[in-house]
């Protein structure tokens, strides 16, 4: 019978500590530059030029229908043919960026869809210029429209970068399997690095719902107000 | 022509792989039926279970599902489990918590009065679910159980981490062969257009049923 002990996983906490981080920076990173990418490519697929919104389209279709460890043997491996040679942290940041664009750019696609039509025509009989049009009442709205998928995209990109083990990144996954092949406590490695996910996961749950509430003064699901 | 000398190769490889999500998909719906079912009972504490259950699951990364499956479960059990069983086990266990919120959906859908209506004709209660509320769930939960198909698919590439060989891992093992070779890259960017067309193929087939049933609706 297997012997359950935490205490085999203190030696291991110090570089827990580290990995915790990495996947912290990594997922906050791939994040905060999806988001842009994806606004903008929401906006690519909703431009007036034919050709624009079938680049956006071939984008998000290709993107989303890979698996993220293909596309980051593609970035990993393929990019170096090229003449491209990225560190593994880069490779490792740009696949899950990349991933996380394509489902970003179908949130914020919906959100700018969900706001009506009129809404871009009274500001521009206002006299608002594009910038002002955009920042003062389209993207506020479609922040709220978008702001419940946002939460689950973000959950989406830390369970993602689980996989940047594969680019050598030190983040949780790759401390569990290392520490793991080193101690042979699978058991104890994987019960704390699934608890390290579960709380990150569950953290943004908690903070989307009561960030959405002091925000938005109402429950965190976006939707017609 | 690397491809055409591996084609055989990435055929078998594409096999594996829609065969490996397919089976991970049925016991997903299987385990995944129960815990939706669980999530909409009357009583409290079943309701918590399942919904602890499905948020675990939910907030696992699958590559720490797979490699607790087949390092721990391994440790755990003294049973040397297959890359196979483990891959399949881990796909289905992370496909259940997404079949659940599928399953909590498509019975939610169904409105209240139905089941009164039935009730009060003096049909039993399985008879209620089995004829009457299921029937009418399952249409609306098929699309997005697609949705979950796709992404078993998707998972299933991390299979080939713990050196299971389907796609993935048949496209890594043929590059190591041809390594110096220019068809190194050309060997990534098939495997990768192979999931994507098998994938955006699929998700199609999703929108079509929806469409399909929003017509008929």
């Amino acid at each position: 019978m297997y012997n359950f002990n935490l205490f085999f996983i203190f030696p291991y906490l110090d570089s827990l500590q580290w990995a915790i981080w990495n996947t912290l920076q990594i997922s906050v990173t791939a994040t905060f530059l999806s988001i842009i990418f994806g606004v903008l490519m929401a906006l690519v697929r909703l431009s007036n030029y034919k050709y624009l919104r079938l680049c956006g389209v071939c984008y998000v279709e290709v993107v989303r229908n890979m698996p993220m460890v293909v596309l980051l043997y593609l970035i990993f491996f393929g990019l170096p043919s090229f003449g491209i040679v990225l560190s593994g942290y880069i490779s490792g940041l740009t696949a899950l960026t990349m991933n996380s664009t394509a489902f970003m750019t179908e949130i914020f696609r919906s959100g700018f869809m969900a706001v009506s039509k009129g809404q871009f025509e009274a500001a521009r009989a206002q006299g608002m210029t594009n910038t002002q049009l955009y920042r003062f009442i389209i993207l506020p709205q479609v922040f709220r429209i978008s702001y419940a998928s946002l939460g689950n995209q973000i959950i989406g990109v830390i369970m993602g970068s689980s996989i940047m083990m594969i680019a050598t990144i030190e983040e949780v996954t790759a401390w569990m399997f290392n520490t793991g092949s080193i101690n042979f406590r699978y058991f104890e490695v994987f019960f704390v690095g699934g608890l390290v996910y579960f709380v990150l996961c569950q953290t943004v749950n908690l903070v989307r719902n009561a960030l959405g509430k002091i925000i938005f003064k109402t429950a965190a699901a976006g939707g017609p107000w | 022509m690397i491809l055409i000398d591996y084609s055989f190769l990435l055929i078998r490889g594409l096999g594996i792989t829609l065969w490996i999500s397919w089976v991970a998909l049925l016991l997903a719906a299987l385990i995944g039926a129960l815990i939706g079912l669980g999530r909409t009972s009357k009583r409290w504490s079943i309701r918590f279970l399942t919904g602890v259950y499905a948020e675990f699951f939910r907030s696992i990364p699958v590559l720490v599902t797979l490699f607790f499956v087949y390092y721990g479960l391994t440790l755990l059990t003294g049973i040397n489990l297959s890359t196979f069983v483990a891959a399949t086990i881990a796909l289905a266990l992370e496909g259940s918590a997404m079949m659940s919120e599928v399953v909590r959906g498509g019975l939610q859908s169904i409105a209240k009065g139905q089941r009164e209506a039935a009730l009060s004709t003096g049909m039993k209660a399985w008879q209620v679910e089995l004829f009457i509320v299921w029937p009418q769930a399952i249409r609306v939960m098929i699309p997005p159980a697609v949705g979950v198909y796709v992404s078993t698919l998707k998972a299933s590439s991390l299979a080939s981490v713990i050196g299971y060989v389907e796609l993935t891992k048949t496209g890594l093992l043929i590059r190591e062969s041809v390594r110096g070779h220019s068809g190194s890259l050309l060997i990534l960017v098939v495997i990768a257009t192979i999931y994507v067309i098998i994938n955006f193929a699929i998700s199609r087939l999703g929108a079509m049923l929806e469409e399909r049933n929003n017509f008929v609706n």
